[in-house]
């Protein structure tokens, strides 16, 4: 946990800032939708004022458009919320699902962002004591990784796997290797080893595998295999 | 006046479209730079291109420079989302013609004017 809690630094800061940056992004495109929607509504008004007649169905999607943007902004600020209190502890109890399921939220603010699937984890809930906000930094990079290497039609599948000793194993399918050659960086690695996450590619599946003990402090001596 | 205009943001596009039509401006919509790069290449001339700077695949800034090379008289705007200093997306060069968003209709459409007319000219202007 000391380890954790001493990762809480400038990797982590940088970390957090990209992930915000992100989401700052997301939101002024939805400021901006809602900004051009509200000034066609202007200019329609300004013509219905001068005698124009104005097509109902045009004022009817504009409002629709604003209230979509409006519900994609309270969950793009819903994801930030629960981004922001991922820092609340250096470990806790948490459902892997729900870490998963944020970064990937998370990571679909990138502009380079490609698809990803989340296998549903049935009839269990996949539960382990360690630091949400560095797990989902280093889920979060290997999707970086992957879109990048593979570009905007990249796709990954994610899938959880209870392993013997009560940890968890997550995998990701559509890998290539390439990624390999760059991930895991070294802060990326650093920050796998103070949570005792061992990260290793699967040459058999082609497959990412992070290998989550049931409790930080259940690792004894975590292993990172950084390549091919 | 016939505008080329690329955003990711497909229902931003669309309302910009939208309101500039009913400005008299005519806009071409892509949602990806791939697709406008197609559509010039096939020939078609666009008197200024407004440009998404951040975009999945080619980006703003890279798709100005394809669009310069197919077609040198082609003017550009870029748009940003970005709440940094535009210098730092687009280069100190393109920064400029750099509209934020949220936009200002009437920037936007002075900013065509003065790319498609050019300077005012002045008495002392030279013939």
């Amino acid at each position: 946990m000391d380890n954790a809690k001493d990762l809480f630094g400038y990797d982590s800061l940088a970390f957090f800032g990209k992930v915000n940056a992100s989401i700052s992004h997301e939101l002024k495109n939805v400021m901006a939708i809602i900004s051009e929607t509200a000034g066609l509504l202007g200019d329609l008004s300004d013509m219905a004022s001068t005698g124009t007649p104005i097509e109902p169905d045009m004022l009817k999607s504009c409002t629709n458009s604003i209230i979509e943007e409006i519900q994609r902004g309270f969950l793009t600020i819903r994801q930030m919320n629960r981004f922001a209190h991922s820092t609340d502890s250096p470990a806790e109890a948490v459902n892997l699902m729900d870490v998963l399921d944020l970064t990937i939220n998370l990571s679909g603010y990138l502009s380079f962002s490609g698809k990803v699937c989340l296998n549903p984890c049935k009839n269990v809930s996949p539960t382990v004591s360690t630091c949400p906000f560095l797990l989902q930094a280093i889920v979060y990079q290997a999707m970086v990784y992957a879109f990048k290497t593979t570009g905007p039609g990249a796709e990954i599948t994610i899938s959880l796997q209870a392993r013997d000793d009560g940890g968890w194993r997550i995998l990701f399918s559509g890998f290539s290797g390439s990624e390999f050659q760059v991930f895991p960086d070294v802060a990326t690695s650093a920050m796998a080893t103070s949570i005792g996450v061992a990260i290793r590619f699967d040459k058999t599946d082609d497959r990412l595998v992070l290998d989550v003990p049931l409790a930080i402090e259940s690792t004894t001596n975590p292993s990172v295999a950084p390549g091919i | 006046m016939k505008v080329l205009l690329v955003d990711d943001e497909q229902k931003f596009a669309l309302m910009l479209a939208k309101r500039l039509e009913l400005r008299g401006i005519q806009s071409v919509v892509f949602f990806s730079g791939e697709k406008a790069l197609e559509t010039v290449e096939q020939g078609n001339h666009f008197a200024v291109a407004i440009l998404d700077v951040k975009m999945p695949g080619i980006g703003g800034v890279e798709l100005k420079r394809r669009l310069s090379a197919l077609d040198p008289r082609m003017k550009f705007v870029f748009l940003t989302g970005h709440g940094s200093k535009i210098e730092d997306t687009t280069g100190a060069n393109e920064a400029a013609d750099c509209l934020p968003k949220p936009l200002r209709i009437d920037e936007l459409i002075a900013t065509l004017k003065r790319l498609t007319e050019g300077p005012p000219e002045t008495s002392n202007s030279k013939h």
